[in-house]
């Protein structure tokens, strides 16, 4: 099960392999033996921060590694728009360095060390097991050569921008990373946007000494909610995801042809013409393989293929002291690590929360609900609880603890029967968080 | 005496039993100008064909300009016309509803890329630049020949073929074309190789070779 997940991984690293090889050509050997020693130092680090690091902790290293990628990419990307208009770009004493094959080991490797990170989490379970990321390693070299192989059959014209280069590398990295749903990197970037929006929102009100109703009317909030969306926080994610890849494409396409006034024969100065021109075209395949390629990463991202566990809210009442009592035992085993959710009302008024026992083995109680988004309520699968409306993931680790999107923390006590929590608080903690916010967004559950 | 630029050895060309063009040897020095004479079915067009990579021939050896052409494939092939050979043909072959300048430029566009202002200078060299908005059917039977040879020279071949290219031309418009013709040999140094029934057109060439049956069966020269 774990070889055939293991596909998109190897596909993205045969890919990368593949335009490596194409784009620093010459240099077949370096890239080889670079990229086979990136993709078993990746192993072998992951395999130590497994070791060493529980729960989330490499996970959220490796993503902000891939995360740091695409920023790179926009760093590239822009640069490459200047200075693809320019015939002679001066080159500092830095820029000379990194233009050796120097630069090209450092390339590969980095790309190789990240593939080979990406590949390990599919084993986080297997940790202590030697034997599976050796295997990896074989299968990784063996792509290697066969990616190596398959690239001698690419027509000599098409050769690839250094940008260019970089977009698909970088686009297959967060393809590999988006098929574990715990290195998604589309789902946080899109909540982050939401997030910046609703912060935004809320500082300008602050800092401009607005207050929330004085002059605002209840329904301009049906439009201000509007920018609190997912739909703002998906088109904004969109923008940031594919711009760099739309950058590469422009700076292709306004790289400046060769100089030809000095050519005598007009034929011969078209040829030349045709030729750098022909050749720009092919060089566009790049950055549009690469938006695809992050397009089917997004899409992973939005719909993964993952069966999430949604138990169905189990009514719950209150005893005459106002409290809520959840067995530790019973029909629902609060220990079992999966989320159990619950459904109270009182006076016309409900709240829907969650009980999970922690990886740190301790009961938390949250509700099913954000203070950011819509209270389209979570659901639990590999390690994580995922928001429903914004797609973002919260490790296990983290959930009881308040911020973002995580669910919010409710007061409870733990006893060794089972939780206690106060129903009346409950209430109007789902009232003063979730419904407060849903009228902000007008679309209150 | 300058290189060859063509050299046939045993070139032969049979269509099912029937053999239009036997053995033939054929050396073609650099920028020299070429009649081929003889009757219908001599063979004429179908050296001409053939050495315009149009034709592959049945047998025999065939080097164009130094490049083996039975070597060619088929894009190798396509890429030699267009960038060895010009072609003008007794019946233009001008697109009827692009003007004289745009048919000049569709050669530009299959060889590279369009430039206008090239195309222009081309049409003005074969003294048409009053006549660039045109359209074939507005141009008389010596202005779309002069179009025609606008079109082959653009983009700057090494052999320029004529295939009866004054066939339907009076005698004023044909001596008007073939004198082009030597002009622009004088200044691009092409060499040129030209079917014609008529002696006298022939007789503009350094060299006439006449076929019968597809035979070479005489060869005169007609300027030292």
């Amino acid at each position: 099960m774990v070889a055939v997940k293991l596909i998109p991984h190897l596909l993205s690293w045969a890919g990368i392999v593949f335009v490596l090889a194409r784009g620093v050509a010459g240099r077949r050997s370096t890239v080889a033996s670079a990229a086979i020693a990136g993709f078993t130092a990746g192993v072998v680090s992951v395999s130590v921060l497994f070791r060493f690091f529980q729960g989330d902790t490499p996970y959220v290293i490796i993503r902000d590694i891939v995360g740091g990628s695409l920023l790179l990419l926009w760093g590239v990307s822009v640069t490459a728009v200047y200075r693809s208009n320019v015939r002679e770009f001066p080159l500092s004493w830095g820029g000379r360095l990194v233009d050796t094959p120097f630069r090209t080991i450092i390339e590969v490797l980095a790309a190789g060390i990240l593939a080979g990170a990406i590949s390990t989490c599919r084993f986080s379970d297997m940790a202590g097991s030697a034997l599976p990321l050796i295997l990896l390693v074989l299968a990784a070299t063996a792509v290697v050569f066969a990616a190596m192989a398959a690239e001698k059959f690419l027509p000599q014209s098409f050769t690839m921008s250094h940008a260019g280069l970089m977009a698909i590398v970088v686009g297959l990295l967060i393809f590999s990373a988006s098929s574990l749903i715990r290195l998604d990197l589309f789902s946080p970037l899109t909540m982050k946007v939401m997030k910046f929006a609703h912060d935004f929102v809320h500082q300008f009100f602050e800092s401009m000494l607005i207050p929330d109703h004085l002059f605002i009317r209840d329904y301009l909030w049906g439009y201000i909610g509007f920018l609190f969306g997912k739909e703002v926080g998906f088109w904004g994610g969109v923008f940031i995801w594919f711009t760099p890849v739309i950058l590469v494409a422009i700076a292709i396409g306004l790289e400046r042809l060769p100089a030809v006034a000095h050519i005598r024969q007009g034929a011969e100065r078209r040829k030349i013409l045709a030729a750098a021109i022909r050749a720009r075209r092919i060089r566009l395949v790049i950055p549009c393989v690469a938006a695809v390629i992050l397009a089917a990463a997004a899409y992973r991202s939005c719909f993964p293929s993952v069966e999430y566990w949604d138990p169905k809210p189990v009514p719950v009442s209150a005893d005459p002291s106002g409290e809520i009592f959840i067995p530790r035992k019973g029909e629902i085993d609060l220990e079992d690590g999966k989320l159990h959710k619950y459904l109270f009302k009182q006076g016309g008024k409900e709240a829907r929360f969650f009980v999970l026992m922690t990886p740190g083995g301790k009961l938390t109680a949250v509700l099913d609900a954000c203070a950011i988004c819509k209270p389209d309520g979570y659901g639990q699968a590999e390690g994580t609880v995922i928001c429903y409306y914004c797609r973002t993931l919260i490790p296990l680790e983290t959930v009881g603890k308040p911020g973002g999107c995580n669910p919010v923390p409710i007061s409870f006590t733990e006893k060794a029967d089972g939780v206690h929590i106060d129903g009346l608080k409950l209430i109007n903690d789902w009232g003063s968080t979730v419904q407060a916010t849903s009228r902000i967004k007008g679309e209150g559950k | 005496m300058s290189s060859a630029i063509i050299e046939t050895t045993g070139l032969t060309r049979s269509y099912g039993d029937i053999c239009a063009l036997k053995p033939l040897d054929l050396l073609v020095p650099e920028g020299e100008w070429l009649s081929v004479m003889g009757h219908s079915g001599s063979g004429k067009s179908t050296l001409l064909n053939l050495v315009g990579g149009l034709d592959r021939p049945s047998a025999g050896s065939l080097r164009i300009g130094g490049e083996d052409l039975l070597a060619l494939s088929e894009d190798g092939l396509a890429r030699f016309r267009r960038e060895f050979v010009g072609i003008i043909f007794q019946q233009h072959h001008l697109i009827p509803y692009l003007t004289a300048l745009e048919n000049a430029m569709l050669a530009q566009y299959f060889h590279s890329i369009p430039d206008e202002a090239e195309a222009r200078s081309a049409l003005e060299r074969v003294g048409l630049g009053h006549r660039l908005k045109n359209r074939p059917g507005e141009l008389s039977g010596g202005e779309q020949q002069r179009v025609c040879i606008a079109r082959a020279i653009i983009n700057s071949p090494k052999l320029l073929l004529g295939d009866e290219p004054t066939g339907n031309l009076d005698h004023k418009s044909t001596v008007m074309v073939l004198e082009l013709l030597k002009e622009l040999r004088a200044e691009e140094r092409f060499t040129i190789i030209m079917v014609t029934h008529n002696p006298e057109v022939a007789a503009w060439g350094d060299r006439t070779i006449y076929l019968d049956d597809g035979i070479l069966v005489r060869e005169e020269r007609t300027r030292p």
